[in-house]
């Protein structure tokens, strides 16, 4: 019976491929769409992955990693004073305006990292070493900043810019997670970040902690928060909120999920509707076999298998599809492209649903189908 | 059957491309461990403090006593120096010129003694000639008497000569310690921490930068920022650790001197003109033997203060 099916099927070369094509461009959209949502969601925590620290301890009333609301010099004292607490340093993060020697402007995100121990330092360095920051009026560009300030031959190590009227020479260019709006980091010493930023009353914008072993980054960050009057959160639940906040304050999560949800309807229609078509032009063959005496039941497994069969196919396709668009449009993170497991999941799960939904407009035909049908006309 | 169609063949394979690709995808990269450890609390429960290294007794800015020419500077920075050793040397030419002057005037006085001694010597035999004579016609009672006076008056004179030499001998005397004082000298014994005068230079009294800086660089203490929030979690006598900035493995222990009472506006070193005031500390005092590596005075250090049980439940009273 499965070969009859198979046969069914294979055989119609024309709507196959309509069934085909339905289906795998259906599945592409929606994971390529939701890759690069996702994409641009990572984009959006860069701050706190790029820092890559267990624990951040910040003001409770921020919003998201980019938004800084500085703190006293002595929070990291009380950082160091709640129990479960290894280390604490201080970390300074703004946006600052860096001046070339040809007079171009840039916005760079100015890094000031502990100077002892440069705790949060970025985990590849492509060229130069990030011990050199310790020497006088040092930075560490990531590759972007190359890309946005002109370049690798304008910008190479030794390369002296400045960065609020002071000077600041290149010593190492490092790998960084790009940001959303594409601003460059810059790393330096917590203490000459603070003299590259302008006055303020307050400069301390992050204390970054890590967990004794024994105590989870959550416990500490809860204790961190009823022990002092700061914030305090996981890397994770600090994404999140960034995450969250991104979308709530901006159009992108209702763009990409409607496109999705369109990628989802198209799909579903087209192989629903093509599927539909199938079963009408198929029901004499039906109807035969339900005359030799095949059951409705078996009739449905048929449809069933068909429609999983060629939705499977479909999938592959598609996901094969989306996958080499990433790895050719997306390479070089020129474009945001994260493909996540249960962004696939969810697809398949999807295309489940439209091959369920469209198999059971059929298989709700061929209940209804008599096989005297054969013999009519 | 299945197997023959391409399009399933294409499907297995972009299945497979997927799956590789996102199994190859990196996850978050390991964070980098530190350059150098970060300084680490070595009780169970602490409150930390950043500090800086002084000496015990507080430094000494030595001034001159008056204003003037430095002709010579006797240390360097970095001597030991004893109580009352020489600093410096202040122009002294004024006070030796008149120290010669009074020097050369107490031979002329000590000179008038003797013309006095011999003078009331002169006038006491012509006294005695007088008062021998028997008859009391030749000599008359008057030129007795007239005598008599002035022999008294000899023998004061030789005392204000007497008292002219003393005083000679002073003002000598005065102008020799006016003259000492133009050494500056050490109040104490101790380290010369600064020097800011070279000879040639001019010292006012009064200046703002102390010309020489003495102090104890033998016995050190840590002078340790609280932020005022855990102010109630520092008991006396707990014992502590401080770490130098960027050196941890290596820890300098403290022993507890005592809790200053007034909490100070905290210093932030901003660059700026102006010193801004954000919060204010507890600052607790802690003295330290001079450990085996090296360790400056003025230097920052992450100090870690152990915290009792018994303040422990304070602060968890207080987080209810």
């Amino acid at each position: 019976m499965n070969f009859v099916a198979l046969k069914m099927l294979f055989g119609d070369r024309a709507k196959y491929l309509m069934l085909l094509a339905g289906l795998t461009f259906s599945t592409m959209l929606i994971v390529q769409q939701g890759s690069i949502f996702w994409g641009l969601m990572m984009y959006s925590q860069s701050g706190i992955s790029n820092i890559n620290a267990p624990v951040w301890v910040t003001d409770p009333n921020i919003n998201q990693v980019d938004e800084v609301k500085p703190l006293a010099d002595t929070a990291v004292t009380v950082v160091r004073s709640v129990p479960g607490v290894e280390w604490a340093v201080p970390l300074y993060k703004g946006v600052q305006r860096a001046r070339l020697a040809d007079g171009n402007y840039q916005q760079i995100s100015l890094v000031g990292l502990d100077t002892a121990t440069l705790l949060g330092r970025p985990h590849t360095v492509f060229e130069g070493a990030i011990e050199e920051l310790r020497s006088p009026d040092t930075v560490v560009l990531d590759q972007w900043a190359v890309e946005r300030l002109g370049g690798p031959d304008v910008i190479k190590l030794g390369t002296v810019f400045e960065i609020n009227d002071r000077k600041a020479r290149v010593v190492g260019i490092a790998d960084t997670q790009k940001s959303f709006q594409n601003i460059p980091f810059v790393y330096t010493t917590y203490e000459r970040a603070l003299s590259y930023s302008p006055p303020e009353r307050r400069k301390l914008s992050y204390v970054i902690a890590k967990p004794i072993p024994g105590v989870s980054p959550e416990s500490l960050a809860r204790r961190i928060e009823a022990e002092t009057a700061l914030g305090a959160y996981t890397d994770e639940e600090f994404s999140w909120k960034t995450i969250r906040w991104v979308l709530k304050n901006t159009g992108i999560g209702v763009n990409f999920g409607t496109t999705v949800l369109l990628g989802f309807i198209v799909g579903m229609a087209i192989s629903g509707q093509t599927f539909y078509l199938f079963t009408v032009e198929n029901l004499k063959q039906f109807g035969a076999l339900k005359a030799i005496g095949a059951s409705t039941g078996m009739l449905a497994r048929m449809i069933l298998l068909q429609s999983f069969l060629v939705g499977f196919i479909g999938y592959g396709m598609g996901v094969g599809l989306a996958t080499i668009f990433g790895l050719t449009a997306a390479s070089n993170e020129q474009l945001p492209f994260v493909e996540t497991w249960p962004l696939l999941g969810g697809v398949f799960v999807a295309l489940l649903g439209i091959c369920s939904l469209s198999s059971a407009i059929s298989i709700r035909k061929l209940a209804k189908l008599e096989p005297a049908i054969v013999f009519r006309g | 059957m299945i197997l023959r169609r391409l399009s399933v063949w294409i499907a297995i394979g972009g299945i497979i491309l997927t799956v590789t690709t996102l199994w190859g995808a990196r996850d978050t990269p390991p964070a980098p461990p530190p350059l150098e450890e970060p300084p680490r609390n070595p009780y169970a429960s602490t409150v930390a403090a950043s500090g800086i290294i002084e000496a015990v007794n507080e430094n000494v800015r030595i001034a001159p006593p008056v204003s003037g020419l430095v002709t010579k500077v006797h240390v360097q920075v970095g001597d030991h120096v004893t109580q009352s050793q020489s600093l410096f040397q202040l122009d002294d030419r004024e006070l030796r010129a008149q120290l010669q002057t009074r020097q050369d005037s107490i031979p002329s006085t000590i000179a008038r003694i003797e013309e006095q001694k011999i003078r009331l010597k002169d006038l006491m035999d012509q006294l005695g000639r007088l008062q021998a004579v028997e008859d009391r016609r030749a000599v008359s009672q008057d030129d007795i008497q007239r005598k008599w006076h002035e022999v008294e008056g000899a023998k004061r004179a030789l005392i204000r000569a007497k008292a002219d030499v003393r005083l000679a001998r002073t003002q000598r005397d005065e102008v020799k310690i006016l003259l000492e004082r133009l050494t500056v000298r050490a109040p104490r014994a101790g380290t010369i921490l600064q020097v800011n005068i070279r000879a040639g230079e001019y010292a006012m009294v009064g200046a703002q930068d102390p010309y020489i800086l003495l102090g104890d660089t033998d016995s050190l203490q840590v002078r340790a920022d609280i932020d005022e929030v855990n102010a109630p979690l520092v008991q006396p006598n707990s014992s502590a650790v401080a770490y130098l900035k960027g050196s941890t493995e290596r820890s300098i222990p403290l022993t507890f001197v005592r809790i200053e009472p007034y909490i100070v506006p905290k210093r932030s070193l901003t660059g700026d003109n102006q010193e801004r005031v954000d919060t204010r500390v507890l600052q607790v005092i802690y003295q330290f033997e001079k450990p085996a590596f090296p360790v400056y005075v003025g230097q920052q250090v992450d100090v870690f203060i152990e915290r009792s049980q018994a303040s422990k439940n304070v602060v968890q009273e207080t987080s209810k």
